[in-house]
């Protein structure tokens, strides 16, 4: 479920921070920027993963924001609807055994091919979105969302994998046709958000789950208490 | 129906009829007077059979001939006429028709006649029925006014619907070619809604009939979204046609013709995404094949009507405005939901304060506020679309974000060579549209970019040129500009320049009148001509002038050095107005007739020069100069001319500064200088100087140099031609303070009764003002007593003088007293106040006369009263022995040791205790004498038995008026380790309670005997072992007993949580005295009697019964 509209309370905005912090405290790991040597895929991951986490608190703000902008009952707590239409969107929900009975290949590419398209989805949100403020923090979410996929595509690399090819045709485009009504895009709007922090947490677990198998155990207890930060 | 037609059928039975006409008017008479008669009833009943039977009898001979001829039309050009057949007739039967209408014509037919319209008036018609019962031929009368004129029912042509707009479209054919003139047409529709046939709609159309088939359209917009529901609509006119003198009836209903929507297998919400005026009401329908839960509009719930199947409906009333995704409307189902998005706004404002300008004439922007927010956005927002009618040309607005009260903008691309424009600005939006318009001469309405690159170029040391480039294609019209120019610490100046304008060029503007070496600051803003509105100012530009040549010359004195060989000259620095650029240095040169001393490049900071000379004519002449050049030189001659007649006087500032007046002197001629210096630095002094004209005679001094309380000399030096003359000599404060220091003042000489003082005079400085006098005091007083006193002038004691004439310097004090101490005091004073006082002890000499009358005159009379009461005393020697010297009393019969012997023996006598400071509290107290202890025995000992009447018996002796102290509580008394002791000065405080239980110390019985012996006794006893069942018992002594606690004992138990409970005494602790009561604490204690150290154990106490009782 979605959280429920209203403002971020005070501790999200010291999580927030605490998540900028870990951002900025990773970044002379970012292998691009550390010259000393190939420190391997391990601060790839855990930057990737830092960023999920600052994203899911962006995305709660952002989603405060949308759902309210949808107006009720949308933004009820309780809301709870069917996934009418929004067929197209990619499901994060999986069932564990399927989850667990995936590689770190092919979770990896889940992951990126979810968020090219949620990341598409989301800029077609910006289009039509009607006020200012709502398209400054969509943009600003795509942005983020942006460096996601870019993150992801870097640990893909880091680990040897290739990135996945978009099959011709299969690119998802943003076209509210005619036939498409303002409620069902109301629905597909909030079934968008709802995927998407469904697949933020789902990427949380991956990248823990990565991390903790690339980290050499030293560094794990490390990182393990700085996840404490949260 | 039509009225029937009553036929003039010729008959045998007229008169009959007339008969039973009458007959059938009678009982209808007779039913309104029922009431009167009730008796004769019966002979009217048998009126009536009989009546009855004659009209059955005519019946029957008129149903054997045609009846009720009844004519219709519904095209008014044939009459469709029909009657009812006779009574036997079969089915078939043939008639011969004959009427009259020009010419006989007779037809041979069944049932009805279709005949052509009849002229206006009466037409026989006769109908003879063509068989074998007789001849009964009828005949009637037709008449226009006889026809009923009803239209064929109309039918639909078509029926369609715009589901999206929910509006049904009815098309039908008013068949008007039928009708022979034109004549109008009252259409009623109705429409009709769900299976049910609900009528929701019945509206009346009017149309006119000319003649020819015309199809009409009728469209009508539901209330509720076509696809809720199946709508019939059925359709019937009334033809109005004035030449018609018949019956105008409404034709029948046309077929019902109905519109339904195919629902396809999806569940809908209707309408879908609909704009609708806020404050509208709209119905939104959910077609569904499941069970409809609820549905809510946001987040309100709404009653659900319900429609054909499990279709359902809602309808919202008086919408409010749309937030900007829309109001949305969701029905729930078992396991999902439907919905739908509601755009509630208003239409668009009329757009205002529209205003088109110009910045550069090439383009013309729009401007215009869009009044009040429609709530619509995205799509649904106000497009607008700026028309040119001349032209013909438009522009549409593209959305842009704006928040909703700022305003909004168009460019229009101008023509060439049009001025004048006409401008509609559309605003449109789903729920309407509005517009306005503007007609402009642009020319007049430009509005010009901010003037740029502005430069500025010399031309002259005050005159310079500025450019500034002006983008426009100002060509044909003049442009006004302004130039402000700013110049530091002076107010800024607006210069108009207006120019010819130019094609998208630079504009130049010379700006003269300038100071050299100044700093300006221009800035520029056009207009056109004629005016519309400034351009923004440019920025700033800062330009120094280039130097000139300094104006004048320095302003410039002279001194002669102490030692009076050289010439100290002095000049000021030129103003920068004056110098017109950097001074560099100064040229001095000393001029006579002899010679020529020249000291040149004296460079700029330096502002003083000395040359040696000697004291003949010289002219002193100097120059300033700066890179341009030199200034004029100014001169000054070097010589003084002696002033013998000189008084130096006193000035003091008024105002702003220090006025200097002189009186006009003809023979100045050049000016009057004014020097001031501080009057205690050494010459030369000069502090400053100042010119004035020669034609004034006086001047204020002002300078931010001055300070109060210092002295400063002004000199007035007139200018004649050889040099200057001091003319006066002045000495000044801007303010006078008083003296800092006392007058340093001695004793000269001293005598028996006189004292000469001498004092010094104060220095300069120290004064800090002009000397107005010297206060001097003095009085007795030795050094030590009157070291603290402050001298006052108002005290009878002291003697003041005041000298007033400052240059006296010394003062005798006569008339003091000899060999007296005397404290003089001095003290100077100017305007601005008293100085401090210095003070002095001095003692006078003895005066030796006075001494010996002082001893001896004491020892005369002395001697002489002695004299005197020695021979009084010898005459009157009984007298005094009887009087002072009497024999020794018995002290067995003195009196007044009485009282304190019987109380030392301790009878039981009364007594008066008085305590002071005492405040009496007349508080009843037994001092139950030692001698009657018995009380207190039985009281202890059987406390049950006790009675209130005891101690109330036992009161009359032993009461004792004691007036008590609330006493100071001496803490060390109550230390329990003294109450052992028992010492005899000592009061015992007793806790009530421990008094009161004797049970549970019954050993201590003879050490407390004493104790409760005397002193205070409550005037109650209360049985304080008492259990619930004693309390029941309070009630009986309430009455008995003297004092009570206010309240009831009981309830303070209860309510003192901290009271103890004593385990061992197996009894309830009981208050006493009310606990709010703070004088029932307080220790009552008996007089303190050395001599009966007895009675001193009778100490009470109302202790705290909240604190543990003391220790036993």
């Amino acid at each position: 479920m979605l959280p429920a509209a209203g403002e971020p309370a005070a501790g999200d905005s010291w999580g927030m921070l605490a998540c900028l912090c870990a951002v900025l405290w990773h970044l002379p790991a970012v292998p691009a920027l550390n010259r000393t040597g190939d420190p391997g895929p391990g601060p790839s991951i855990q930057k990737t993963y830092d960023l999920t986490r600052y994203l899911e608190h962006q995305l709660r703000s952002l989603a405060g924001t949308y759902l309210n902008y949808l107006g009720p009952p949308f933004n009820e707590p309780d809301f709870n609807p069917p996934r009418l239409g929004a067929e197209t969107l990619p499901r994060a929900t999986v069932n564990l055994e399927v989850w667990r009975s995936l590689n770190d290949r092919l979770r990896l590419t889940q992951n990126y091919e979810a968020y090219s398209h949620l990341l598409c989805y989301l800029r077609g949100l910006n289009r039509q979105a009607a006020t200012a403020e709502l398209r400054r923090s969509l943009a600003h979410f795509c942005t983020s969302l942006q460096g996601l996929l870019g993150s992801i595509a870097g640990v893909m690399a880091a680990l040897g994998y290739p990135l996945p090819q978009p099959l011709p045709g299969t690119e998802p485009t943003w076209t509210p046709g005619p036939a498409h009504s303002d409620f069902l895009q109301k629905m597909d709007d909030f079934w968008l958000l709802k995927e998407l922090q469904t697949w933020l947490w789902r990427s949380a677990k991956d990248f823990n789950r990565l991390k903790k198998k690339m980290q050499p155990p030293a560094a794990a207890v490390t990182l393990h208490l700085e996840a404490h930060g949260f | 129906m039509p009225e029937d037609y009553t036929p003039d059928v010729r008959t045998d039975y007229i008169a009959q009829m007339m008969d039973i006409s009458l007959y059938l008017k009678r009982p209808s008479r007779m039913g309104d007077s029922k009431r009167m008669r009730m008796t004769s009833n019966f002979q009217w009943l048998l009126l009536t059979v009989l009546l009855l039977y004659l009209m059955n009898q005519v019946n029957s001979q008129k149903k054997r001939t045609p009846r009720d001829l009844k004519c219709i039309t519904n095209n008014l050009q044939v009459w469709d006429c029909s009657w009812r057949a006779p009574s036997g007739a079969g089915h078939g039967a043939a008639y011969e028709v004959c009427f009259e209408n020009g010419s006989h014509s007779c037809y041979r037919l069944e049932k009805n006649i279709k005949l052509p319209a009849l002229l206006p008036g009466d037409h026989e018609i006769t109908i003879n029925p063509l068989h074998d019962f007789g001849n009964f031929i009828s005949k009637f009368t037709l008449n226009e006014k006889n026809v009923s004129l009803i239209p064929d029912a109309p039918e639909i042509l078509d029926l369609s619907a715009d589901f999206s707009t929910s509006t049904l479209h009815l098309k039908w054919n008013d068949k008007g070619s039928v009708f022979p003139h034109h004549s109008n047409v009252i259409w009623e529709i109705k429409v009709l809604r769900k299976k049910n046939m609900e009528i929701v709609k019945l509206v009346t159309h009017n149309t006119t009939l000319n003649g020819r088939d015309t199809v009409h359209h009728w469209s009508w917009i539901s209330d509720m979204p076509l696809e809720c529901a199946t709508h019939y609509v059925g359709i019937r006119c009334y033809i109005d046609d004035p030449q018609f003198s018949g019956r105008k009836e409404w034709s029948d209903w046309s077929p019902l013709k109905n519109i339904s929507w195919s629902p396809a297998s999806q569940t809908k919400v209707f309408p879908q995404d609909r704009v609708l005026l806020v404050g509208s009401d709209i119905t939104v329908c959910c077609v569904t094949q499941e069970k409809v839960l609820s549905a809510q509009i946001g987040s309100t719930y709404c009653p659900l009507i319900h429609l054909d199947g499990k279709n359902v409906a809602i309808k919202i009333r008086n919408i409010s405005a749309s937030e900007s995704s829309g109001t949305n409307v969701v029905f729930s189902v078992e396991d999902n939901m439907f919905g739908t998005v509601i755009f509630a706004g208003y239409p668009p404002d009329i757009p205002q304060k529209l205003n088109c300008e110009t910045y550069d004439l090439k383009e013309i922007i729009c401007t215009w506020n869009p009044g009040r927010p429609t709530f619509l956005v995205g799509p649904r927002n106000t497009s607008y679309t700026l028309f040119e009618s001349f032209s013909g040309k438009y522009v549409r607005f593209k959305r842009v974000e704006l928040p909703t009260n700022e305003s909004y903008q168009l460019f229009f691309q101008m023509l060439p060579n049009q001025e004048i424009y006409n401008f509609t600005l559309n605003a449109r939006n789903p729920l309407g549209q509005s517009e306005s318009t503007l007609l402009v001469n642009i020319t007049e309405k430009v509005h010009p970019h901010i003037p740029t690159s502005v430069k500025v170029k010399d031309i002259s040391s005050t005159a310079v040129t500025l450019s500034w480039h002006l983008p426009g294609s100002f060509a044909k019209i003049k442009l006004l500009c302004q130039i402000e120019i700013n110049k530091t610490n002076s107010v800024h100046e607006l210069r108009n320049v207006t120019m010819r304008g130019i094609e998208n060029s630079s504009y130049l503007a010379a700006v003269d009148k300038l100071n050299p070496y100044t700093i300006y600051t221009f800035r520029i803003r056009c207009c056109t001509d004629p005016f519309w509105k400034w351009s923004k100012w440019s920025n700033e530009k800062q330009y120094l002038t280039t130097e000139a040549i300094p104006s004048k010359g320095p302003d410039t004195w002279r001194e002669w050095s102490s030692d009076g060989k050289n010439l100290i000259i002095y000049w000021k620095p030129l103003p920068i107005n004056e110098a017109n650029g950097k001074i560099l240095s100064y040229n001095v040169s000393c001029s006579s007739d002899e010679e020529t001393q020249s000291l040149s490049e004296i460079p700029d900071p330096q502002h003083k020069a000395e040359i040696q000379l000697d004291k003949n004519d010289y002219i002193i002449s100097v120059v300033a100069k700066n890179s341009v050049g030199s200034s004029p030189p100014s001169k000054i001659a070097s010589m003084e001319i002696p002033n013998d007649d000189l008084k130096i006087e006193q000035a003091v500032r008024m105002g702003n500064g220090i006025l200097l007046t002189w009186n006009y002197d003809p023979n100045v001629t050049c000016d009057y200088v004014i020097k001031w210096c501080n009057s205690s630095r050494s010459e030369p002094c000069l502090m400053d100087w100042k010119k004035v004209p020669s034609n004034s005679t006086e001047t204020i001094i002002e300078s931010d140099q001055f300070r109060p309380g210092v002295r400063y000399n002004f000199f007035v030096y007139g200018c004649r031609n050889q040099g200057y003359q001091l003319l006066r000599s002045i000495i000044g404060y801007v303010e006078e303070l008083a003296p800092v220091v006392a007058p340093n003042f001695t004793v000269e000489d001293t005598s028996a009764d006189s004292i000469l003082v001498k004092w010094e005079e104060i220095p300069v400085e120290e004064l800090r003002g002009f000397l107005r006098g010297y206060l001097f005091y003095f009085e007795k007083g030795e050094r030590d007593t009157s070291k603290m006193r402050v001298l006052e002038s108002g005290r009878s004691d002291i003697k003041v003088k005041n000298i007033t004439d400052i240059s006296q310097k010394t003062l005798r004090i006569a008339d003091l007293q000899g060999k007296t101490s005397y404290h003089l005091v001095l003290r100077a004073y100017t305007d601005g106040g008293m100085g401090p006082e210095k003070s002095m002890f001095v003692v006078t000499k003895e005066n030796s006369v006075g001494l010996i009358i002082a001893i001896l005159i004491p020892v005369a009379v002395a001697v002489i009263v002695g004299v005197v009461t020695s021979i009084l005393c010898y005459r009157k020697r009984e007298w005094i022995k009887e009087t002072f010297y009497p024999d020794i009393p018995n002290p067995e019969n003195c009196k007044a040791l009485q009282f304190q012997k019987s109380v030392c023996e301790g009878n039981s006598a009364l007594k008066t205790l008085e305590m002071n400071p005492c405040t009496p509290n007349n508080v009843e107290v037994l001092e139950t004498r030692s001698t009657v202890p018995k009380i207190e025995d039985t009281e202890i000992i059987s406390p049950v038995a006790e009675r209130p009447e005891d101690s109330t018996d036992a009161q009359p002796e032993n009461h004792v008026v004691v007036s008590y102290c609330p006493p100071v509580i001496e803490e060390e008394i109550v230390n329990p380790g003294a109450d052992e002791a028992g010492g005899a000065s000592q009061v015992i405080y007793i806790d009530i309670q421990s008094m009161y239980q004797p049970q549970a110390k019954p050993e201590e019985e003879p050490e407390n005997d004493p104790v409760v012996g005397t002193g205070y006794k409550p005037q109650m006893h209360l049985l304080v072992t008492s259990t619930v069942e004693d309390l029941a018992a309070d009630d009986d002594l309430d009455k008995t007993a003297g004092y009570r606690p206010q309240a009831n004992v009981n309830t303070w138990n209860l309510v003192s949580p901290d009271s103890p409970r004593s385990t061992d005494s197996n009894s309830e602790i009981v208050s006493f005295g009310s606990p709010c009561s703070i004088n029932s604490r307080q220790f009552l204690i008996p007089p303190k009697d050395e001599d009966s150290p007895k009675s001193n154990g009778g100490g009470w106490s109302f202790t705290n019964f909240f604190q543990n009782k003391p220790n036993d």
